[in-house]
């Protein structure tokens, strides 16, 4: 009896211990957001780029976006709300908005179209996957070191 | 009768020496206090928690283990693995500390084991597996990484395709646990929340060594023969001990690379293990003693002495690669010093005990020739 009991509560730890990695799993995922404030065109309609967007996340200005520029912001778990403060045209007030949207788990990078997300296009259109490209740096070769018997300063 | 501890003098010249090689350096490095005791808080956070996982192995009479290095592997795999599946920040620490778990303990049984074959030599033998198991990490790390096993991120992936890089970045954690709940105090940055997990470990290795399984390793650590007639279970009890130093030892090794916030991924665990031993030593432990405050003035000392030796050296001879080698010389020296000391203490007391039996068989003969 005493044995069941031991085993019964030794599976029950494994268990806990599996679904704290599932939750660790799920909230620690990281992605790159990158907003994107340019003109581009969807469904045979253009949509101009800002004059200035501020990008505020957890009170906190990310990025700050002119025409044509690209801002970035990390993000750990799927939900993104952030706050867009936009200027439409040199000298106009800004106005706010916050945006809330879920990140696919499979995107380490994500691409966001401020003024498609602004024009209330969906997901499809104003989301879409970062794919990095090689530095030449990246593409080098590296000579790995495997041996070292000395003591470095970074202890 | 006297119960008084006798203070022994030789355990605590390494102590001494270092202070007063401190002394010495710390006004010569040119370091200014504040930024001094900022260099040691940090480091303090960085590797008490390493050095505690050597306690309980010597607890049970094993020595220093310098098998800790398995854990410190089985740690920095884990980390790879969470890098590559981004989990960042806590999140990620806590599911890399629930994946080097699994692994550290199987890594502690098979060194446990090696280890109750190789009785009395328990020190060269965890030494030399560490070697071995770093020639088994190196294949997983080098050739299964990226071909076997699933590594998808080019940043961590050598460009060959397979195999890990030198430098893995732990920029997505660094420091994320030492800023939680940090304070500033005087423009010294505490890291509250590092402290309060060294602070819990210091409470569960005092705890431990009242329970039963503590108990018996101290009874197996002073003569495993007498424990072995007192029904205690020698070998699995050592398997243990090294089982839960290996494991912390893993634990450690996130604590101390979430502050670093990169991974040197063929160096960082063989330089870990030597340096928490140097440490230990350096604080007053020897080999078949050491204790919780061993490891935190060990930790001031000889991190004081790594911080200002090569400015010291800079100032004293125009070189600071001279401090560089003094320390590095140091470090090495304590670990000799402290073996050989344990040698010879171990010698002189087999040749006092082996005094006595000659003393008393002689005085049973001449009680029988004189009958």
């Amino acid at each position: 009896m005493n044995k069941k009991r031991q085993l019964i509560f030794r599976c029950a730890a494994i268990l806990l211990v599996i679904a704290l990695a599932v939750v660790m799993f799920v909230i620690g995922r990281g992605h790159t957001i990158y907003f994107d404030n340019k003109a581009c065109e969807y469904g045979g309609k253009s949509y101009d780029a800002y004059y200035k967007v501020t990008v505020v996340k957890d009170k906190e200005k990310v990025a700050k976006l002119a025409e044509d520029e690209r801002g970035m912001a990390d993000l750990m778990g799927q939900k993104l709300t952030v706050t867009l403060e936009i200027t439409d045209k040199k000298g106009e007030e800004p106005h706010s908005h916050k945006v809330s949207m879920p990140i696919p788990y499979s995107m380490d990078g994500v691409v966001i179209n401020v003024p498609l997300l602004m024009a209330g296009q969906s997901a499809d259109a104003y989301m879409s996957e970062f794919v990095p490209i090689a530095t030449p740096e990246e593409d080098e070769e590296e000579e790995v070191v495997i041996d070292e018997f000395e003591m470095t300063d970074d202890v | 009768m006297n119960n008084k501890k006798k203070f022994d003098f030789r355990q605590a010249s390494v102590p001494v020496m270092f202070i007063i090689i401190c002394a010495i350096c710390i006004p010569l490095s040119g370091l200014s206090p504040k930024m001094l005791i900022n260099e040691i808080v940090t480091r303090m956070g960085r590797n008490s928690f390493l050095i505690l996982s050597l306690l309980i192995p010597i607890m049970a009479g094993m020595g220093l283990n310098f098998g800790m290095t398995l854990g410190a592997m089985a740690a920095e795999i884990a980390l790879i693995l969470v890098c590559d599946w981004q989990i960042v920040s806590v999140p990620g620490m806590i599911l890399a500390a629930i994946i080097s778990v699994p692994i550290s303990v199987l890594l502690g049984i098979f060194c446990g084991n090696i280890l109750n074959r190789a009785k009395g030599r328990e020190m060269i033998t965890s030494y030399i597996m560490s070697f071995f198991v770093n020639g088994i990490y190196q294949l997983i790390v080098l050739y299964l990484m990226g071909k076997v096993i699933p590594i998808k991120h080019s940043s961590i992936k050598l460009p060959r395709g397979y195999g890990i890089r030198n430098t893995v970045s732990l920029l997505s954690m660094r420091q994320k646990l030492d800023n939680m709940l940090a304070i500033n105090i005087a423009g010294v940055k505490i890291p509250v929340l590092t402290f309060i997990i060294i602070a819990i470990m210091c409470l569960i290795i005092v705890w431990f060594r009242k329970t039963k399984l503590g108990q018996d390793m101290r009874a197996v650590g002073q003569d495993m023969e007498v424990a072995r007639d007192a029904g205690i279970e020698v070998e699995k009890t050592r398997i243990i001990s090294i089982v839960i130093s290996t494991v912390l030892a893993g634990l450690g090794m996130i604590i101390y690379l979430q502050n670093m916030g990169n991974i040197a991924t063929y160096t960082a665990h063989s330089q870990i293990g030597m340096f928490c031993i140097a440490a230990l030593l350096v604080g007053g432990a020897s080999v078949d003693k050491a204790s919780i405050g061993n490891v935190f003035l060990g930790v001031v000392l000889f991190h004081t002495m790594f911080i200002v030796a090569p400015r010291a050296g800079a100032y004293i001879t125009g070189d600071s690669m001279i401090g560089e080698y003094f320390r590095v010389f140091v470090s090495y020296a304590v670990i000799t010093v402290a073996l050989i000391m344990y040698e010879t203490n171990k010698r002189k007391a087999k040749s006092a005990a082996s005094m006595e039996l000659a003393a008393a068989q002689d005085s049973e003969d001449s009680k029988k020739s004189a009958d």
